[in-house]
């Protein structure tokens, strides 16, 4: 499954199990989990002792966390804790900066995204991201939406991959009279869904959302939640956010991060979304998320 | 409390002061910090519910003690006002969930304070009940006020520990002390054994009294009223355990 990651070397697979169950049904108020692993759900993304740095600052400290396939993951913090540059980890995004590093193990499928041989580009392909601004290119809507399966050298039927990407972004019935006018001349919400459709055209198995609505307004805000809720059905969602209540909202497991003393974040608690705002296991969670500090 | 307001409300429960810093009982661990200002508002309004529900519990508790002296003394006056007052403890809950709705709808709150509000508006449907048995007891008091029964000394019994239940749980509930409110729910079972000890006795009572059935069966529902404020008072330490932990237990089993 991930051969075409790394030709050649031999994959090391995570145990995987499978569960028919709703992952909501799972949880309880009152339900230990201090942990935050779902038992019964594979890992899809696996960070191991993850630390980040951008040159000599230490942005991300060893950052063990395990992301559950085909449910939202929300990624909670203050300004500066390091929340984007952990999501950016997750499709070497922050290569692209050039003196970030990565320490430790990102796996994706069982396999280390940071070793030597991977194919950053590959592993972007599998891993789509939707930013904070909407920023559709200055093409028309199917264009955007048709970017990426090009350069792909996708050969089936492109019409039909625009409009299921669409329909799955929940934009098709408002623009299929108009796939050929310029995507800058829709609304701030349905920019949005179509990066988030030009993002699962090519197939994703992980979108990582990064403030996907911080620009939008409360409708289509709620679009978008309700959307990630019906795209985790296909895809793992990776969200960061500020809005504690979107967390709340959309999201199954939520990962609080705060920075110690030296301003290099560190992963606080993950759980069960429910437990986290209902009972949260450490104080520090408690005092960010009841608006204590942050 | 001052002392005006003592000699005027003799069983109010009210908060110490001083211990207001944070009403759910928690300091955060990483000090008053920048987003401390935050919270003033949402703090403020949990302090106006808990005050209110602390309010509410005095009444109660004043309602029950009116109740048994009423009954023991065949006091029918003294009766009639607890089953006048009991629409103030019933309006006083109304408004108590305005106040938690509206605090929930415009400050969101999570955690310990969302189970802190959800708990308080428990408390209030119990107080609510408790104010109910209370009048429930006036009613029997009218009834049995021509010539008071023997038994009515012990329902006084009843009633006095259970109101001192009532008081202490609000006690743990102010304290957000989950021992303390688990030590009120395990002295439910001294008000049940005085129940238990009146029940008998006015069965025997009753055995040396048939022509008085009707007043045996007032003095049984009024014992078993003040014998089910002792439950509820221990309904309200499972709500001080919620709020404190999270965890829904049955102290009562």
């Amino acid at each position: 499954m991930v051969s075409d990651l790394r030709e050649g070397i031999a994959l090391t697979e995570t145990t995987t199990t499978t569960s028919a169950s709703d992952p909501r049904a799972r949880i309880h108020l009152a339900v230990d989990r201090p942990d935050g692993h779902s038992d019964d759900h594979d890992t899809v993304v696996e960070f191991r002792g993850v630390s980040c740095y951008y040159g000599a600052f230490r942005a991300v400290r060893d950052v063990t966390l395990s992301v559950p396939r085909h449910e939202v993951t929300a990624i909670i913090g203050p300004s500066g804790s390091g929340k984007s540059t952990l999501l950016r980890a997750i499709n070497r995004m922050n290569d692209l900066v050039p003196t970030a590093r990565t320490e430790g193990a990102v796996v994706f499928d069982g396999l280390d995204i940071y070793a030597p041989g991977v194919d950053a580009v590959e592993v972007r392909r599998r891993v789509g991201m939707v930013f904070q601004k909407p920023n559709p290119f200055p093409k028309s809507i199917y264009e955007n939406v048709a970017f990426g399966p090009r350069v792909n050298g996708f050969r089936g039927d492109l019409d039909e991959l625009v409009e299921r990407s669409l329909r799955r972004a929940a934009l098709w019935d408002e623009v299929k009279d108009k796939l050929r006018s310029s995507a800058l001349a829709l609304s701030g919400g349905q920019q949005q869904r179509v990066c988030i459709a030009r993002a699962i055209a090519t197939e994703p198995e992980v979108v990582l959302m990064d403030e996907p609505c911080s620009a939008l307004d409360p409708r289509a805000t709620l679009q978008i939640e309700e959307l990630m809720r019906e795209l985790s059905e296909r895809y793992t969602i990776v969200i960061v956010t500020h809005n504690m209540q979107q967390a709340a909202r959309a999201s199954d497991m939520t990962a609080f991060i705060t920075m110690d003393e030296a301003r290099a974040g560190y992963l606080v608690e993950v759980a069960p979304t429910l437990k986290m705002f209902t009972n949260p296991e450490d104080r520090l969670t408690e005092d960010y998320i009841s608006g204590r500090f942050g | 409390m001052d002392d005006e307001r003592r000699a005027r409300e003799p069983h109010a429960v009210t908060a110490p002061p001083g211990a207001t810093d944070s009403v759910t009982g928690i300091e955060g661990v990483t000090g008053p910090g920048a987003g401390a200002h935050l919270r003033d508002h949402l703090e403020r309004e949990m302090r106006g519910v808990r005050d209110d529900v602390l309010r509410m519990g005095s009444m109660v508790v004043e309602a029950v003690h009116e109740a048994v002296e009423a009954l023991v003394d065949g006091d029918r006056e003294r009766a009639t006002a607890v089953i006048v007052n009991d629409v103030r403890i019933n309006d006083l809950q109304a408004a108590i969930l305005v106040q938690v709705v509206s605090t929930i709808a415009t400050q969101a709150p999570v955690a310990r304070d969302l189970r802190y509000l959800l708990a308080l508006d428990r408390v209030t449907y119990e107080l609510e009940r408790m104010g109910d048995h209370a009048a429930s007891v006036a009613k029997q008091a009218q009834r049995l006020a021509d010539d008071v029964p023997p038994g009515a000394t012990r329902l006084r019994n009843i009633g006095l520990a259970a109101a001192e239940l009532v008081s202490d749980v609000l006690r743990a509930l102010i304290d957000v002390d989950e021992e303390a409110a688990r030590a009120v729910a395990a002295r439910d079972d001294d008000v049940d054994h005085r129940y238990k000890s009146a029940f008998d006795h006015t069965m025997t009572w009753l055995r040396a009294e048939p022509n008085r059935l009707a007043d045996g069966i007032s003095l049984l529902f009024a014992a078993h009223d003040l014998e089910r404020i002792g439950d509820r008072a221990t309904n309200i330490a499972e709500d001080v355990v919620f709020l404190t932990s999270g965890r829904i237990e049955d102290l009562n089993p």
